[in-house]
């Protein structure tokens, strides 16, 4: 099995052409990360809201304490060191823009990364760095949009979405995730095997020549208002293009992924006792498609614990028995039931070990320092279904502009989170002060202080 | 399952007068849709792709799943996403790899360099693709690729570069419903090759055949009648009924099914149960559009069904031999709304679901507006468990909330008549060991009305206006795959004037569709 170490210089032009039609507002991302500019973007989402009361880092971002949800960032002892200089928590922020359009509770995730309700056509921020500003340009995929348990791209169950507001179809099979990134380029040397990719190759690149020639004529006589669905289709014509001409960078490719150990994938479809094995999958080939330098951007929505018998602790059916049934102290303390908080954190603190073993998995390939990752959920209170005060989770160095260790207060009265986005965005150098869409600029406008 | 296929029955005699007069004078703009190109759902690509190879492909395995709008799957929102496109650039290489050709006859012997064959090929694969006869300059583009393909190889490898195009091709890909030809008074009409496949796939769900596009071909499609005729015809073939079960699953939410969990407090296994609700309803709605050209009354009122053996202890009834119709009305359940899958859907995963079971009668059944408590800025507060009380009681604090009250006023009374019914759709007597209380009410036309439980509901239901006013719209939103008020109230008008037998069926609100001017007119961009 042979990689080539470089990014195709001819594709890395190509891609820059095909952009052009975009306002780029930065340079190549290989310039950004000179700049000490993160490198890697990763959204993740993550289900049910937090336990706020074993959330909230004590005095000194002490994370470690009992019943703690964050306790797996200072596990050094299974994830090879703390994180907790690398982690940031921000508390106090509202899907602002999502209450503004009736986009809230179980649908408050097509809020998270758009900063705009249901009725948006922004792409979410993970596809405006790929695509709009073209993190993603000169490689084999633009992102990788990951899930676990479900596929389909119905509202509530997605955060990555195109410009124009289509919501992106995930890939909850691993085995799919290393076929999509991986499986095309690990050839080998059979002279054979070569000369027939190099044909596929050739051929590929005259079909996608020619889809763009019959989009082209179909777009001449399309409306305005269809603009939108064929520009999708060019930018998947573009990827396609990207993932046939290019090349991996150096690196120790993974294995495929043995199906015998997730034989089902699907939510409610006997796929929950592989979730774990599922998720660890996920997360491991999401790293090593960074590592390989297959795409720059990846999401990852991930799923819960109900049925999944992971944790013995926690009831069969963790949505409504436990997160239907938490029962908050609220932010001045007083009342609410413990034992409802403490299974709320157990689920929070297994999705947490997730990310922990991811942001293990980036540094043990030396990239957490280039990556800006943010993990959130959709609500606050979940017995609530409340879109306001939901948990942020930034982590990784931001090319050196993440000062972790710290617990950010953003107070009571919810602060959209479009500013979290504009923040994202201004740390990969896109020299704006808004995103999201709302009909009040005040909620997509302003960034904030991360410092 | 009934096999039959679907016929007019009671419709037949009203045909000739079932729908406006033909004439060539262009429908009033402000009632018409906007013009549209709608990505075709996984189940019609894979017809659609099948259709060109002339072998099935199954492709719902590989692409990602539809993306819905209101549940229904054919919808304009649909996009071709990048990783759509690459599962389906990895599908249709292996496709065309081991396709067979499926004309012209010279294709098994051609050699490469044989241009008549290749020409002939090409413009049936094309034909094929595109639904339509294509344009000298597109049958232009695709000789450069066949030629490409047999280069260094045979003439089989130039076809299946050909076919790789085509079955990726964005004339495959999308049902276009631009218009065609001059605007007139703000309306333009769609052209004859549009109305063929927007006819074949609402009606069947799949691309028009040679006798659809032959009638395309000699312009009898701007005609009403012709249309009519058309889609009659096509509810001989096989796919007709799928898609008419497609759109009851749809329309109710049943869809949904496959996706639902059940505490094993209500069902030890939910899986094999689920799959047999589904072939339930599948095949009582089969029986409905085959032998009742889908009555809306039968639908929801028709007192029987086909229960699988998996169901029958769920419906307390004794196992019959499969396709056995069966008369339920004395079990409480005289239509889909008492099926199982109905009263799974809207249920919780160990309790039974008032609010939700309410709300999908209102809206989806009826089409009613209830605001979502979100756009009323409403915490959605699940009732806490009570051992000791039933759900009712725990749900009826909604009443009382004046926050809760104005919607669930409406909600509730409706929901709690399938209180007799557990998260699976078991009949029940009792809920945490106290007796269920099935009242409820509605108002309906006008009038309020009281039900001693859902069936009595149900009944009422079958014989409204509303229901019938509200199965004319989800008409108009599976065939233009959006929610569009001035078209679907435009469609509800022109109905009224039918005979009741056509818009009180399924089978007459969709021909009365495919011969309205709202099919075949688009406002002008």
């Amino acid at each position: 099995m042979s990689f080539s170490p470089r990014i195709s210089r001819r594709l890395a032009l190509t891609a820059l052409g095909a952009g052009a039609t975009y306002a780029l507002a930065v340079q190549t991302p290989r310039a950004r990360a000179a700049e000490g500019r993160p490198k890697y973007f990763i959204g993740i989402y993550m289900p049910h809201g937090v336990a706020r009361e074993l959330w909230v880092p004590k005095p000194g971002f002490e994370i470690a304490y009992p019943d703690s949800s964050l306790a797996p960032f200072a596990d050094a002892a299974t994830y090879g060191q703390s994180f907790r200089e690398q982690i940031l928590t921000v508390e106090g922020l509202d899907l602002t823009a999502g209450m503004a359009a009736s986009t809230s509770g179980h649908d408050g995730s097509r809020v998270l990364l758009t900063g705009s309700g249901g009725n948006g056509r922004n792409a979410s921020l993970d596809q405006f760095l790929a695509v709009e500003q073209g993190l993603g340009q000169g490689l084999p995929l633009s992102s990788l949009v990951l899930g676990v348990g479900r596929p389909d791209p119905a509202l509530g169950f997605c955060i990555s979405y195109a410009q124009g507001g289509s919501a992106l179809p995930k890939i909850i099979d691993p085995a799919q995730t290393f076929q999509q990134a991986f499986a095309q380029w690990v050839v080998g040397s059979d002279p054979a095997a070569l000369a027939k990719a190099a044909t596929e190759r050739k051929q590929g690149k005259s079909l996608i020549d020619y889809w763009r020639v019959e989009l082209a004529a179909l777009r001449a006589r399309a409306p305005a208002s269809e603009r939108d669905k064929l520009d999708q289709h060019a930018t998947a014509l573009r990827d396609l293009e990207q993932r046939l001409e290019g090349e991996l960078g150096a690196c120790t490719p993974p294995h495929a992924p043995d199906p015998a150990t997730f034989p089902l994938v699907q939510a409610y479809q006997g796929g929950e006792p592989y979730f774990d094995t599922v998720t660890d999958l996920q997360v491991d080939l999401l790293v090593q498609a960074l590592a390989c330098g297959v795409t720059r951007v990846a999401t990852l929505f991930l799923n819960d614990l109900s049925r999944t018998h992971v944790d013995p602790a926690l009831p069969d059916d963790v949505h409504i028995d436990v997160a239907h049934r938490y029962e908050s102290a609220g932010r001045d303390g007083q009342g609410g039931v413990p034992a409802t908080w403490q299974a709320l954190a157990r689920q929070n603190r297994y999705t947490y070990s997730k990310i922990a073993r991811l942001l293990q998995r980036l540094a043990e390939r030396q990239l957490l320092q280039d990556t800006a990752l943010v993990a959130l959920s959709d609500m606050g209170d979940p017995a609530r279904h409340s879109s306001r005060q939901v948990p942020a989770l930034l982590a990784g160095g931001w090319g050196g502009r993440l000062k972790g260790g710290r617990h950010i207060d953003l107070g009571e009265h919810g602060t959209p989170n479009n500013r979290l986005l504009v923040s994202i965005q201004q740390a990969f150098g896109v020299e704006s002060e808004a995103f999201g869409q709302a009909a009040d600029p005040a909620i997509v406008t302003g960034a904030l202080d991360l410092a | 399952m009934n096999r039959a296929p679907i016929a007019l029955g009671a419709l037949l005699a009203f045909a000739c007068g079932s729908a406006s007069e033909d004439t060539h004078a262009p429908p009033a703009a402000q009632t018409l849709l906007a013009p549209a190109l709608r990505r075709l759902s996984v189940a019609e690509l894979e017809l659609a792709a099948g259709n060109v190879l002339g072998a099935p492909i199954a492709l719902r395995d590989s692409l990602p799943p539809d993306a819905r709008q209101a549940d229904f799957s054919r919808n304009i929102a649909q996009s071709v996403d990048s990783l759509t496109l690459r599962q389906l650039y990895d599908a249709t290489r292996r496709a065309s790899e081991s396709a067979t050709l499926p004309t012209p006859s010279c294709a098994a012997l051609a050699l490469p360099n044989d241009e008549n064959c290749k020409t002939e090929l090409i413009s049936a694969l094309a034909t094929l693709a595109f639904r339509r006869a294509p344009s000298r300059e597109e049958l232009a583009r695709l000789h450069p690729l066949f030629d490409e393909g047999a280069e260094n190889g045979t003439f089989r490898d130039g076809a299946a570069l050909v076919l790789r195009a085509l079955l990726a091709s964005p004339q495959l890909l999308y049902e276009a419903s631009l218009g065609e030809g001059a605007t007139q008074q703000g309306a333009v009409p769609l052209g004859q090759n549009e109305l063929a496949s927007a006819l074949s796939f609402l009606i069947s769900g799949a691309p028009p055949d040679d006798a659809l596009l032959s009638a395309a071909a000699a312009s009898q499609l701007t005609n009403g009648t012709e249309r009519y005729a058309q889609a009659v015809r096509l509810l001989s073939r096989a796919e007709t009924m799928a898609q008419f079960q497609r759109f009851v699953e749809e329309w109710l939410g049943l869809v949904q099914l496959p996706q639902l969990a059940k505490s094993n407090t209500v069902a030890a296994d939910f899986g094999p149960l689920s799959r047999a609700l589904q072939v339930e309803t599948r095949s009582f709605v089969a029986d409905v559009m085959a032998a009742q050209a889908g009555s809306l009354q039968a639908l929801f009122a028709g007192g029987y069904s086909f229960v699988p053996d998996e169901v029958a202890p769920l419906y307390g009834i004794q196992p019959v031999p499969a396709g056995t119709r069966v008369s339920l009305r004395e079990f409480g359940r005289v239509g889909i709304l008492q099926h199982g899958s109905f009263l799974s859907v809207f249920a919780h995963e160990a309790e039974s679901a008032p609010v939700l079971r309410g709300k999908a009668v209102l809206t989806r059944v009826l089409c009613r507006k209830i605001p979502a408590p979100q756009e009323l800025g409403i915490d959605l507060m699940f009732p806490a468990p009570d051992p000791n009380a039933t759900t009712r009681s725990r749900f009826e604090r909604h009443a009382v909330d004046p926050q809760c009250k104005s919607c669930h006023a409406q909600l509730d009374p409706v929901g709690f008549t399938f209180e007799n019914f557990d998260a699976v759709g078991r009949r029940r007597s009792t809920d945490a060991g106290l007796p269920v209380d099935t009242r409820g009410s509605i108002t309906l036309n006008g009038s309020s009305l009281e039900f001693k439980d859902s069936a009595e509901l149900s009944q009422a239901i079958a014989e409204s206006e509303e229901l019938r006013n509200c199965a004319a719209r989800q008409v108009v939103r599976f065939a233009s795959g959006r929610v569009d008020e001035r078209a679907e109230t435009a469609f509800v008008a022109e109905v009224a004037t039918l005979p009741f037998t056509w818009r009180a069926s399924l089978l007459g609100l969709f021909l009365s569709y495919v011969k309205s001017d709202g099919f075949a007119w688009r406002v002008s961009p």
